[in-house]
């Protein structure tokens, strides 16, 4: 029986080759997402350790919370010089260097922050041998005075600045008017050739520079780093103190790493998702070809059994092929997705990580891969095989014939599904599930995603002939169409394969676009401002300009109303409860240009004591004007304050304003933001011009009008989802094999009819049109399904995040059609091989073909 | 039983066609310089036993195979050295089948399967002509239906059907009874036959059937590649007669090449 077996896959190559395919590319995913996964991890966590080599011990300040560039108090810091002296002073240790690190702002060659979406780190120059491991001078020589810095290559490039230039840099202890200019004596790379470790920008000082910037020119350090062969980190903890925490190098070198793996482990999530989504399509494709190859074996094991195999012969005898297929093709599959899985590394290095070098690591859990590899293979061919047993010998020997099943059955558990999840998600979505909400949905999105997925034979129907209605204007394309809505589940898995990578991809267009249009609408809605200043969001600072600034704006001619707005949020709270404070120097006029109203009370010269809140925050709180309510500014001081007005509910003037008189208590007493009504018929962007020559000394910020400002608030998005869809495609791409797959083995089934279709006097350009259009047809097909399921997903997203201010349902128009049109080339190019396949048949042998 | 139209043409004609399958010891001739004219209007059967090059000569006349040597003609065309494109379009415009089975496409109605090939031309059937052959072969009531749906007999009558659709020079049939039960057998014979009688078809039909045979003007007996005998005006009995003696026949051909 097995030599039948073997003998008769032998002799299928075309289909040999083809499901093999299915199992190599679904294999190949699942282990390139987990060395991918494992591999970055390590890299990622190697550089970090890199850190710390040489390093023999590591002093820190004993503090939790209040990390690196957070507020906090420097000073709790801090290691005080006395301390580096009592560490110096300990047996074992040869050197300790004091090292100061922190967050800084440099001007770069436009005047503007360098480094917008990752922060610039000062820090001291040690000449010690220690660093000489990881920090590499590349150019000139490291800072040997007061005023002279290097600088990490990434900050050159990013800067525009080079040996020789001079740079501003300021920080929370020294503002913009103080700050000084450096001279850059040097440029440095990262060990391994990189110019940047995680995209941060870095400027190394002296030790006195970097103090009066980080420090306050106090006499104190960060952390000090111990050397000496015999360091005993208890003597050290005993010198200094219980205040200190004293760590060996490759303890802080796991806590660092640590630190950094949160990283890893989301982009690990993010590419293990991919990988899901990978093998998920990929059961389809390989589920679909052995249930194809098994139906067109039907006549083979019927033959089997007529000269007396038992029917779990003939079982055992397809699973015997089913598990000689999986294991050789997972084999290769692992094997190219090993090779996959470690070019991608490199890849998202080299674009994501800064040239992070790259540690290949294969973890243990890519033999996993195998295991899926051969079991949805075994799995898949088992259902085929027990239904082909069934067939009695004779009537299978008959005509093959393969009537299309009933769809009822499926039709009706895929209802339920669906009905089940739709379910779900309506009390997920109404809150009725007792604090799961967001999990109930989620769960509910998932089995309705299956759901849908059952209906998708019977929607092929209506949808197929639709769909090939609008392309069945020649003969050949009407004979598309009927063979593409010929066996609707064969149609419908395939097409279901790209409608789960179009889906995900509409979903989250869906979002994005969804997230645009509410920032937008909050603007046009009400807003009468014309010009906003701000910086750019999700910045690793917060930026805000000068006070003076907005004087000067309101004095120009063409401009009726200035609207500065103050913020402090961090650990603020109103009767003890976190909340965002707000102010502004003029709070009547600010509202004006808000388009804001007043509801109940009178905003007009706020006195100091008094405070402002919106309808929707009072009504939550049960506060009324004339309340007074405890607020907590984020220097820690609390003030009665006693409520002077009701807003009317808008998203721009939602929480708690306070007089401008209490900014004193902010932790940046700056505005960050001003938006600025222009006189009416004044030319907007003349004024926009004076505005930015008005703020040509205010690096932090710039003027954008109300497009540009949705761009920038936005702008972080469309890269989100720009790497997204480079992701999907990749599932796009076994979605489209499994298309091409389809289609092969749909010709080999139709030979004798394509025979007969020459032999009455079809062209072989007739022939290939009437396969393209059935390839069409699937591909847009799932396109729409999954536009649809993807748009679906995009509003429940949305309704679920309605409360956190998503207000609009915005569908991505642009990138629908661009995703529709992707599935018609998409089945064009599918459709090459299969349809020269097809019209190369020799039309004799065709007829003849059994 | 024939009704000889007084003036006869040539509807296909071959000229010394020889045709081998493989090479070397294991080469088989199939066709022994093969010279043959079929008259237009004309039902000729060929004979002959397996592996005798029937169905070759079949195939090489109808531009389905290629021919090693010798030429073939339908009508005025020159079939031999046709291109794929030349000769599609000649299968579609001059050519009507009929094969043995699998003569439908399972996705069209019975009424479509019978265009098909004026819709593959993308040209509208003649449907006075269409009405005609619809109602000699009783398909009237089965014009909507699927192929799946109709019995064995009624399949062939619509293959029969789509052969004739397109009025062509000439209708091969290869075995159209070979899968049929002796009564839709009868069926598509006695169409065939009155397709050449009131339609003046021109008809090549490949059987081993002597009784299927019986239908025709003139049977054409084949054996190892060579035309060894041409009966007019055959009957079943005569038919059977003669292939009693086919050894002998087969023996004096291989005598003539040997």
């Amino acid at each position: 029986m097995l030599r039948a077996t073997l003998k008769g896959m032998a002799s299928r190559k075309a289909r040999l080759v083809l499901t093999s395919l299915a199992v190599v590319l679904g294999t190949m995913f699942v282990a390139a997402a987990m060395v991918l996964t494992a591999t970055m991890e390590k890299s990622v966590s190697g550089v970090i350790a890199d850190a710390y080599t040489g390093v023999d011990a590591v002093v820190t300040r004993d503090t939790d919370g209040g990390g690196m560039g957070g507020p906090g108090n420097p000073a709790a810091m801090a290691i005080p010089a006395a301390t580096l002296e009592q560490i110096r002073a300990t047996d074992g240790v040869d050197r300790a260097d004091g090292a100061i690190e922190g967050q800084v702002k440099a001007l770069g060659e436009n005047g503007k922050l360098v480094g917008t979406f990752a922060p610039t780190i000062g820090l001291n120059w040690a000449s010690g041998e220690g660093q000489g491991d990881y920090i590499e001078l590349r150019e000139g020589r490291g800072p040997e005075a007061d005023g002279e810095v290097a600088v990490s290559a990434k900050f050159a490039a990013d800067s525009g600045f080079t040996v020789g230039d001079t740079v501003t840099v300021y920080s929370d202890t020294v503002d913009l008017e103080s700050a000084v200019a450096y001279e850059i004596v040097g440029v440095y790379g990262l060990s391994g050739d990189r110019d940047s470790l995680a995209g941060e920008t870095q400027v190394a000082f002296s030790t006195g520079d970097a103090q009066r910037l980080l420090t306050g020119g106090e006499d104190v350090y960060t952390s000090v780093y111990v050397y000496g062969d015999a360091v005993d980190t208890d003597a050290i903890a005993a010198a200094v103190g219980n205040d200190f925490k004293v760590q060996t190098g490759e303890e802080a070198s796991e806590a660092a790493a640590q630190g950094f793996a949160v990283v890893s482990d989301f982009m690990g999530y993010i590419f293990l998702g991919f990988g899901l989504v990978a093998v998920f399509v990929s059961i389809f494709l390989i589920i679909n070809t052995f249930t194809i190859i098994v139906a067109q074996r039907q006549r083979e094991l019927a033959l089997l059994r007529a000269i007396g195999a038992g029917r779990g012969q003939v079982v055992r005898s397809v699973l015997a092929e089913a598990l000689i297929i999986g294991t050789g093709a997972s084999i290769i599959g692992l094997g190219l997705g090993l090779l996959l899985g470690w070019g991608l590394s490199e890849v998202v290095s080299a674009t994501m990580m800064g040239g992070l070098p790259v540690q290949l690591l294969i973890p243990a859990t890519t033999l996993w891969a195998l295991a899926v590899g051969i079991g949805v293979t075994v799995l898949s061919a088992l259902l085929p095989a027990v239904k082909a047993s069934s067939v009695p010998p004779v009537a299978a020997m008959r005509e093959a014939v393969n009537p299309p099943k009933p769809l009822r059955g499926i039709t009706i558990a895929g209802a339920i599904v669906f009905l089940a999840g739709a379910v779900l998600l309506a009390f997920g979505l109404t809150d009725n599930l007792g604090g799961e909400e967001l999990t109930g949905i989620l769960v509910g999105v998932g089995i309705a995603f299956v759901g849908v997925t059952m209906l998708t034979p019977i929607l092929s129907r209506p949808l197929v002939a639709l769909l090939g209605a609008v392309m069945s204007w020649s003969f050949s394309g009407r004979l598309g169409k009927l063979n593409a809505g010929r066996n609707p589940r064969r149609t419908a898995i395939t097409a279901s394969a790209l409608m789960i990578a179009v889906a995900l991809i509409t979903g989250i267009a869906t979002l994005v676009s969804s997230i645009k249009s509410t920032t937008s609408e909050a603007l046009d809605l009400n807003l009468n401002s014309d010009l906003i200043v701000s910086g750019a969001q999700g910045g690793a600072s917060i930026p805000s300009f000068s006070p003076e600034r907005v004087n000067e704006i309101r004095a120009l001619p063409d401009v009726d109303e200035v609207g500065d707005v103050y913020a402090d949020f961090f650990n603020t709270k109103v009767n003890g409860e976190e909340a965002a404070l707000s102010s502004s120097s003029d709070l009547q006029a600010a509202l004006a240009v808000f388009g804001g109203t007043v509801a109940e009370g009178s905003v007009a010269d706020l006195a100091p004591d008094a405070v402002v809140v919106d309808e929707g925050t009072a009504k939550d709180r049960g506060v009324d004007v004339g309340d007074t309510v405890e607020v907590t500014f984020s220097d820690g001081t609390a003030e009665q304050l006693t409520i002077a007005a009701i807003l009317e509910g808008y998203d721009l003037t939602n929480g708690w304003w306070v007089a401008p008189d209490q900014v004193q208590h902010f932790m940046v007493q700056k505005p960050m933001q001003a938006y600025i009504q222009v006189a009416e018929g004044a030319d907007v962007a003349a004024v926009q011009d004076e505005v930015d020559e008005i703020l040509k000394d205010e690096p932090e910020v710039g003027v954008t009008n109300n497009a540009e400002f949705v761009e920038q608030q936005t702008g972080g998005l469309d890269t989100i989802l720009a790497a997204v869809q480079i992701l999907l495609a990749l599932a796009m791409i076994i979605a489209v094999i499994g298309v091409v797959n389809t289609l092969v083995l749909s010709v080999l089934e139709r030979t004798r009819e394509l025979g007969l279709l020459r032999a009455v006097g079809m062209t072989r350009g007739q022939v290939r049109r009437m396969i393209t259009v059935e390839s069409v047809i699937i591909c847009v097909f799932g396109a729409v399904l999954g536009i649809a399921v993807g748009i679906g997903l995009g509003w429940t997203v949305q309704q679920a995040l309605e409360e956190e201010g998503l207000h609009n349902f915005a569908l991505p128009w642009g990138l629908i059609a661009t995703y529709l049109v992707a599935a018609v080339v998409v089945g064009l190019l599918a459709a090459i091989a299969p349809a020269a396949r097809a019209a190369k048949l020799n039309v004799l042998g065709a007829i003849a073909y059994e | 039983m024939s009704t000889a139209s007084p003036v006869r043409t040539t509807a296909v004609s071959a000229e010394g066609l020889w045709k081998a399958y493989g090479m070397g010891e294991a080469q088989v001739v199939a066709l022994r310089d093969v010279s043959v004219e079929f008259a237009s209007g004309a039902f000729t059967a060929i004979m002959g036993p397996s592996g005798s090059g029937k169905s070759t000569l079949m195939h090489c006349l109808a531009g389905l195979d290629t021919t090693d040597r010798g030429t073939v003609h339908i009508g005025d065309t020159a079939v031999t050295g046709l291109g794929d494109k030349a000769l599609t379009k000649l299968r579609r415009d001059k050519i009507g089948f009929i094969f043995q089975q699998f003569n439908l496409l399972p996705t069209l109605t019975a009424e479509e399967n019978i265009t098909l090939p004026a819709a593959i031309a993308g040209a509208k059937a003649d449907p006075a002509w269409i009405n005609q052959i619809i109602k000699t072969l009783d398909l009237a009531d089965r014009l909507s239906h699927k192929p799946t749906e109709l019995s064995g007999g009624q399949q062939q009558r619509v293959a029969c059907a789509r052969a004739l659709a397109s009025r062509p020079e000439v209708v091969f049939a290869d075995e159209p009874t070979g899968n049929l039960d002796t009564r839709s057998g009868a069926e598509v014979l006695r169409f065939l036959r009155t397709s050449v009688d009131d339609f003046g078809q021109t008809i090549v039909m490949v059987t081993h059937d002597p009784s299927a045979a019986a239908y025709a003007d003139r049977v054409v007996f084949l054996a190892d590649g060579q035309i060894v005998e041409d009966m007019a005006e055959p009957t079943a009995d005569k038919v059977i007669d003669k292939m009693k003696h086919f050894e002998e026949l087969v023996a004096a051909a291989q005598g003539e090449h040997a």
